[in-house]
């Protein structure tokens, strides 16, 4: 059954059309990841969702219930969950005291259970300001699951934050989704959105370029593993070359073969000790950023931005 | 209920371990209150402004003569002469400046001109009289008796004509250091006027009474100035930073995706706002009753004004920091209200001290007529003084809350 359903979307201001006609569909108890660069539309997406902004025209359906229809956005907000983009809690709140703010709100009472959860429990007297960034995201994400909603939007959980907390930051989002909680997570990570996401929608100037589940797109998309050799001469590229592989020698000296299958990586190995080269290539396999690029033509930075 | 009332608790921890709240919130007014207090807070420095009633009118309203004449006599003295009519009420005290009214009472020109007549008829009796006894022999004894019975017919005269003395009535505040030597000045012009027009004397008297006014000291005009201003700055800028910092920070927009209404959340703000002023206030009469003696208890009607010029500013506040967008804006917005409201409004410093185009000004100033309705309600007690400006607070307490109810966003921000 789906948790969310959203229909030919589009959100316009002024003359900028920040959502165009965006459609998708998330299952129950998926993890699903709006990918894309800052601008995207990332963000305005989930905010149509979470009742935060009203859509030009389309319409969103969480859980069935309409986020057009204002009569029924209270019963909305009583089964989703919200993280915005670069949350910060009150800074001279304790943790419990920041969390108790969202429990009030959502006239929760399972206060005790999301502080042990997430590991909060001990630092719940401790002040917000006073927390590291990965602490501090996390006490974000408690303030988002107090209520046990079913339904989690996290916009950009983990921007900003080093990788160890990211990292950290990931396991309460596996976890989530372990409970069986719908989560709605937004990203211009490809590696978070790779490991976290059940489906992927890859979102670029308000549209969707590509949508689907992460293994069905990089199969789609993402090309050939890569086999990354650090020494290897001409000779040997050139033989790899007459026995049908695609090879790349880049400047930095490195040779790059493209292999489609796990017996053809086989093969080119065959190949090269039988000719004396005992080389141990690192293996790339093809990922969400070779979907990118080869979806959209850019590659996405660490910082959002298309490169 | 129990929303609103645990986001009322949160608020106000917030606020309370705000070091900047705290200061600007408590010991800043405070602070000044005891420094300005001790320097500036005695007695008001002396003035000669005299209201005077004049009771000697005729039936048309004219007045007498010789009233005018003594009021132009007090004029063209050290007075500057406030004439009421005689159904005015008597001013009250603004607070800092003496108000003093000297009454002139009813039959005082006729009454002088009566005594101006029995003082020439005993002046004319005595010259003949001294007048036969100096010619002695020299004048016939039928012409002595003559005399003799004309000055027992002008004695029987005098003693029809109705004089007696006048009483001047002169009302000031016990508190009003210069009303005895005001009542001798009066007195001595008194005594000029009776001869020179009159060539009379002992025809007219001051006597002082004391009325029930209290003449307050400059300290006594701080308190409620000080208290008004800063509920004023907790509003204005307090407020307005707090929603801003909440609004970028995305708290506002977390409370928005819960079920919780904006109502709850602006009901919250404004309910911290005013146990904040309260605690000010409080805080506020305490100091000023330990180190300068000022005896004040708010009653219903000062803490109704407290409330409705917390709802004004609370609601400015959440106007402001819920319209602009980056936190310099809000501050300098704020601080651009604040500030010269605080100094134009005369809350900082009695109203008489200001040129009078300043004191006009000032009664555009929003601050203004909450500072002066606190005064009234809290220290002067006088509610018929309070109504214009307690209402002018209230409409602003509409105003404010209206404009903060229709600007706080809870979807597209």
């Amino acid at each position: 059954m789906e948790a969310i359903v959203v229909e030919e979307l589009t959100k316009k201001y002024g003359e900028l059309t920040a959502v165009d006609r965006v459609s998708f569909k998330v299952s129950e108890g998926e993890v699903f990841s709006l990918l894309g660069p800052n601008g995207a539309g990332k963000t305005t997406t989930v905010e149509i969702l979470e009742c935060l902004r009203t859509p030009t025209s389309g319409d969103a359906f969480i859980k069935g219930l309409s986020v057009r229809d204002s009569s029924i956005v209270r019963r909305i907000k009583k089964i989703i969950g919200v993280l915005p983009q670069e949350f910060n809690a009150v800074g001279n709140l304790t943790v419990y005291e920041n969390v108790e703010l969202a429990a009030a709100a959502k006239q929760a009472s399972d206060l005790k259970q999301v502080l042990e959860d997430l590991g909060l429990w001990e630092v719940r007297g401790r002040m917000f300001s006073k927390l590291s960034g990965g602490l501090k995201r996390r006490v974000g994400i408690a303030m988002a699951l107090v209520g046990s909603p079913e339904i989690v939007f996290l916009d950009e959980p983990t921007t900003g934050l080093d990788p160890e907390a990211r990292r950290e930051t990931w396991l309460y989002i596996r976890r989530l989704k372990k409970q069986g909680s719908t989560v709605v997570l937004t990203t211009h990570y490809m590696e978070e959105a790779e490991k976290l996401s059940d489906r992927v929608a890859i979102i670029v100037k308000g549209r969707i370029a590509a949508e689907g589940e992460v293994k069905s797109l990089i199969a789609r998309h993402g090309g050939k593993t890569k086999l990354l050799f650090e020494e290897l001469d001409s000779r040997a590229a050139e033989m790899l070359r007459e026995r049908g592989f695609e090879v790349e020698q880049r400047p930095s000296g490195r040779v790059v073969v493209r292999v489609g299958s796990d017996s053809e990586m086989f093969e080119v190995l065959t190949a090269l000790r039988s000719m004396g080269y005992h080389v141990y290539p690192e293996i790339k396999q093809a990922g969400l950023e070779d979907v990118f690029l080869s979806v959209i033509g850019s590659k996405l930075s660490n910082t959002g931005e298309l490169t | 209920m129990r929303t609103t009332a645990t986001l009322i608790k949160l608020l106000f921890k917030t606020w309370i371990r705000s070091k900047v709240s705290l200061f600007f919130g408590l010991a800043f007014p405070i602070m000044l209150l005891l420094v300005f207090g001790t320097i500036f807070g005695g007695a008001s420095p002396p003035n000669y402004r005299l209201y005077v009633r004049n009771l000697d009118v005729d039936s048309s309203g004219s007045p007498g003569v010789l009233s005018e004449a003594f009021i132009q006599a007090l004029n063209n003295s050290v007075f500057e002469v406030v004439p009421l009519k005689p159904e005015d009420p008597t001013p009250r005290s603004t607070g800092f400046a003496a108000v003093r009214v000297l009454t002139i009472p009813k039959g005082f020109t006729s009454n002088l001109l009566n005594m101006t007549i029995a003082n020439r008829v005993d002046i004319t009796a005595d010259t003949i009289r001294r007048m036969v006894e100096m010619a002695g022999a020299q004048i016939p004894e039928q012409a002595r008796a003559n005399i003799t019975a004309s000055m027992q017919a002008f004695t029987a005269f005098k003693q029809t004509i109705p004089a007696e003395r006048k009483t001047l009535v002169l009302e000031g505040s016990p508190d009003d250091r210069v009303l005895q030597p005001i009542e001798g000045i009066i007195n001595v012009i008194a005594s000029k006027f009776e001869l020179a027009l009159l060539n009379a004397s002992s025809a007219v008297e001051v006597k002082t009474t004391y009325s029930q006014a209290r003449q307050m000291r400059t300290v006594d005009y701080y308190l409620p100035g000080y208290t008004a201003a800063f509920i004023m700055t907790n509003g204005l800028i307090g407020v307005s930073s707090l929603v801003s910092d909440m609004k970028r920070s995305g708290v506002i927009k977390l409370l928005a995706s819960t079920p919780v209404s904006k109502t709850s959340w602006i009901v919250s703000l404004v309910v911290v706002q005013t146990f904040a002023a309260l605690l000010l206030t409080a805080v506020m009469l305490a100091v000023g009753w330990a180190v300068f003696r000022i005896t004040a208890l708010p009653d219903f009607f000062s803490l109704s004004v407290i409330l409705l010029g917390t709802l004004a500013f609370t609601g400015f506040g959440v106007l402001i920091g819920g319209v602009l967008r980056e936190a310099e804006a809000v501050t300098a917005v704020g601080n651009t209200l604040s500030f010269p409201m605080m100094f134009l409004s005369g809350a900082f410093w009695p109203m008489e001290l200001m040129p009078p185009f300043l004191q006009e000004v000032a009664k555009f100033v929003p601050l203004y007529y909450f500072h002066v309705a606190l005064r009234e309600t809290l220290l002067v007690g006088s509610l018929a003084t309070a109504i214009l400006p307690t209402a002018v607070v209230a409409v602003m307490a509409l105003l404010g809350i209206s404009l903060a109810v229709l600007t706080t966003k809870w979807r597209d921000f």
